[in-house]
């Protein structure tokens, strides 16, 4: 059976996923949402009470019974690159594609749904704490009165934006910054703004999880380091990455999240602080993981790969008997 | 009427690597100009930045 990756061509974190299930000696097929209705295509029958789904891209063929696991990785806006693209097609595309997916029984990693509701960090602060995760104060807020007391209360905050995502229009990068405490927060009434307590870090924990297996890194922050570079994605790389052990309870907790947010995979950020506590930050349902194995060689790309290339699910129906399809 | 959070905000990055590999549909993966794939080359990985975790795409934000 097959493992369907969801995910753009340029996508070489993907790639180093591919290697593995190469080696694995499982079939893959690679398909970019984008490429609708050009590169990829797409076909399912609901006739006498039976579905047959196939899909193909790059010359390959597969049929949805035939997928043991379905990987959302980078996956194109669909119909993004038709010959006339529109946001209709894209539409009819999407539910086309992921409507089928979703009746078919291929393990997902992640499922949309629940990688839809896990992507909101509000909800993951709230899941956080009851599994058990210390989370720093946190306040969410069009109020600038609830932004000044707040700041009254913890001193030295940073911001973040609640979804995670950053502006296009032009492009910008929106880093986890710290607040002065003299700030004006007026403007907090044009937009929801995200205030939390800085935690004073001795190391930044990017955690990644597939599956069972927990592979913990730690990028220890530098005594002479600038106080104001809080967001290790845009600091200095001062300091590499190194494998760490994950504490038991935090272990425990994230496991609990897991499976509270029904994800296969999720890569969380702590903030470690002089007590050696584990800070959650949030939890990434499809977080960068490519970084930490090129600089710490742990096996995550082959953990994810052996995790989509575990058996096939039951099936509810022999859908394709003839040998015309990628197995 | 900006925003609170947008006055923190920065130029976006841009890579300044010319990417040395493209993808390969046979392969379904990306390869080299010496036919290597790239993924196996995590010295090359490393330097150019492109599975970091803000080398995401526009439309994606998990980083």
């Amino acid at each position: 059976m097959t493992v369907l990756i969801l995910t753009c061509e340029e996508d070489v974190t993907a790639d180093m996923v591919v290697v593995h299930l190469d080696a694995l000696g499982v079939p893959v097929v690679r398909l970019d949402p984008a490429d609708l209705t050009g590169g990829a295509a797409l076909s399912g029958e609901y006739v006498h009470g039976t579905f047959r789904g196939h899909l193909s891209a790059g010359g390959r063929l597969v049929s949805l019974s035939g997928l043991r696991s379905v990987w959302v990785r980078r996956p194109g806006t669909p119909a993004a690159r038709a010959a006339e693209p529109s946001a209709w097609l894209t539409e009819e595309s999407a539910q086309a594609l992921y409507g089928m997916l979703r009746g078919c029984d291929a393990h997902w990693m992640n499922h949309p749904d629940a990688a839809h509701r896990a992507r909101h960090k509000p909800w993951q602060l709230r899941l956080a704490q009851h599994c058990g995760l210390p989370v720093p104060a946190t306040l969410i807020t069009t109020f600038p009165q609830a932004a000044r007391e707040f700041a009254e209360r913890f001193p030295d905050l940073v911001v973040k934006p609640v979804s995670g995502a950053h502006p296009q229009d032009p492009p910008r990068a929106v880093p986890t910054s710290r607040v002065a405490p003299d700030t004006d927060f007026s403007a907090v009434a044009f937009g929801p703004t995200l205030l939390q307590r800085l935690v004073a870090k001795r190391a930044d924990i990017r955690l990644t999880v597939a599956g069972e297996r927990m592979l913990a890194a730690r990028k220890a922050t530098p005594a002479d380091g600038d106080p104001d570079d809080v967001d290790v994605r845009f600091a200095p790389a001062a300091t590499p990455w190194r494998p760490t052990d994950v504490p038991p309870r935090v272990a425990t907790s994230v496991r609990a999240y897991l499976r509270e947010a029904g994800l296969a995979y999720g890569a969380f950020d702590f903030a470690e602080d002089g007590d050696g506590i584990w800070w959650f930050l949030e939890c990434n349902q499809s977080g960068q993981f490519g970084f930490v194995e090129v600089e710490t060689g742990q096996p995550i790309a082959r953990s994810v790969a052996e995790w989509l290339a575990r058996p096939g699910p039951e099936r509810r129906s022999r859908v394709n008997g003839r040998n015309t399809t990628v197995p | 009427m900006q925003p609170f959070a947008l006055n923190y905000a920065r130029p976006a990055a841009e890579l300044k690597a010319t990417i040395p590999y493209a993808y390969d549909s046979g392969l379904q993966l990306n390869v080299l100009r010496d036919g290597r794939i790239a993924a196996r080359d995590h010295a090359l990985l490393r330097e150019l930045g492109t599975t970091t975790s803000t080398a995401g795409s526009k439309t994606h934000f998990d980083d």
